[in-house]
């Protein structure tokens, strides 16, 4: 009878233990996933973001709204800080795209401009 | 097309759903920016780009009709707005693309036709200096030409004064090269008709000048001082006539010989005496120095 009550005692303790495993599994929460967000950030530093004022506003809209997230989730506001991180991400984008038409504006003007001497020097 | 039906539907819903609840500034936003985005450039360059902002916004769109104002709905819409700018943008660098390539295009264009220019003036330059150099060796072809034939002249030249200084008294001069014939030895006393003899010395003085035609010649006729001055001249210029007429009848040309009378103006030698009278009394004929290519 001894004997029952102690095995009885160590399935109940397994049990417990196997419980708050389970709930603590199911209440910790997964970590935010800002990859899109901070590549597309590191992406527009690339290609020269901070040096074109439209891109360089973008960009920094991009870093503040990934800061702003990352807050939220700290804050137990999962749901709101992935939501905003679609934000972060599309600012970074647009960042980098303002930052080629830049480029490709900067170039093509080059570009008519090599052409028009040319052109005159044959004149 | 596809999409701009999606749109449409879904913004009329959206519309319907607005009469309920007052869209969130970021939808509103959202549309105006997809409006701008599909009524410019990007519609016609960036179609697949226009399309994913289309898509964006229809779920904003969605979202409001479901959450009306919510974190999410706004959140949605931001992003729609962004990928709208995102299509224009894409546009933009397609259009500077375009015409970075056109200007290439137009400097490589230029570039060729002024290769094409430079080869054609390198070619006109190099015609130019053959031409060139051809028409230095044809001018160097004739000023050998010339002066082989001015060296040949001088030969003969050269050759006829030897010629004549056995026929008779020869004196190279400032004016000429002069031959002097007596007079006693051509015509008879008062008279201008040649004689028999003379023919013959005159023929021999007609054979050495023939070899140098291209000279022009002077005929003179002197008389000694004895008659009046009108009567020498006159005698003396039908004796040079007679010796002009008589070369020309030897084949010299007529128009390289004149014929000048003048009497007893110019006399060689004493007149007081027979011996000078004899010398004064002559007939000189004057080869010209340079030879003359063409007629005078």
């Amino acid at each position: 009878m001894r004997h029952v009550s102690r095995t009885g005692s160590l399935v109940f303790a397994m049990a417990v233990v196997a419980t708050a495993i389970a709930a603590g599994c199911a209440s910790a929460p997964a970590p935010l996933r800002t990859e899109a967000s901070t590549s597309g950030i590191r992406a527009a530093e690339e290609v020269g973001a901070p040096k074109v004022p439209r891109a360089a506003l973008h960009l920094q809209l991009a870093k503040e709204e990934l800061e702003h997230a990352n807050g939220l989730a700290a804050s137990g506001h999962r749901d709101q800080a992935s939501s905003l991180l679609l934000r972060a991400q599309a600012d970074a984008e647009l960042a980098v795209m303002l930052s080629r038409e830049d480029t490709e504006k900067s170039e093509a003007r080059a570009a008519v401009e090599r052409a028009r001497q040319l052109r005159q020097e044959t004149n | 097309m596809r999409s701009n039906r999606v749109f449409v539907g879904v913004a009329c819903a959206g519309f319907l759903a607005s009469c309920a609840t007052t869209a969130p500034n970021e939808l509103v936003s959202a549309r105006e920016a997809y409006r701008r985005a599909s009524t410019g450039s990007a519609a016609s360059v960036a179609p697949a780009e226009l399309h994913v902002a289309n898509e964006a916004l229809s779920q904003a769109e969605r979202s409001f009709q479901e959450h009306s104002d919510s974190y999410r709905t706004r959140d949605l819409a931001y992003v729609a707005q962004r990928k709208s700018e995102m299509a224009e943008a894409t546009a933009s660098i397609a259009i500077e693309q375009k015409s970075q390539t056109e200007a290439k295009s137009d400097y490589q264009a230029t570039q060729d036709k002024m290769a094409v220019q430079a080869k054609q003036d390198l070619s006109d330059t190099r015609s130019a200096l053959a031409a060139s150099e051809r028409s230095g060796e044809l001018a160097a072809e004739r000023l050998s030409a010339e002066q082989a034939a001015r060296t040949a002249a001088d030969q003969r030249a050269a050759d006829a004064q030897a010629a004549l200084a056995k026929l008779g008294a020869v004196k190279d001069e400032p004016r000429g090269m002069v031959i002097t014939l007596s007079g006693s030895v051509l015509f008879a006393s008062n008279r201008a008709i040649l004689l028999p003899e003379a023919r013959s010395r005159l023929d021999q003085v007609a054979a050495v000048l023939l070899t140098t035609r291209e000279r022009n010649l002077t005929v003179e006729g002197h008389t000694d001082s004895q008659g009046s001055d009108s009567y020498n001249l006159g005698l003396s210029q039908r004796r040079a006539d007679a010796v002009r007429n008589y070369l020309v009848q030897a084949d010299y040309q007529a128009d390289r010989i004149q014929a000048h009378g003048l009497g007893k103006g110019h006399p060689i030698a004493d007149n007081a005496s027979p011996e000078g009278r004899a010398n004064n009394r002559r007939v000189e004929i004057i080869i010209e120095r340079e030879p003359h290519t063409s007629n005078p």
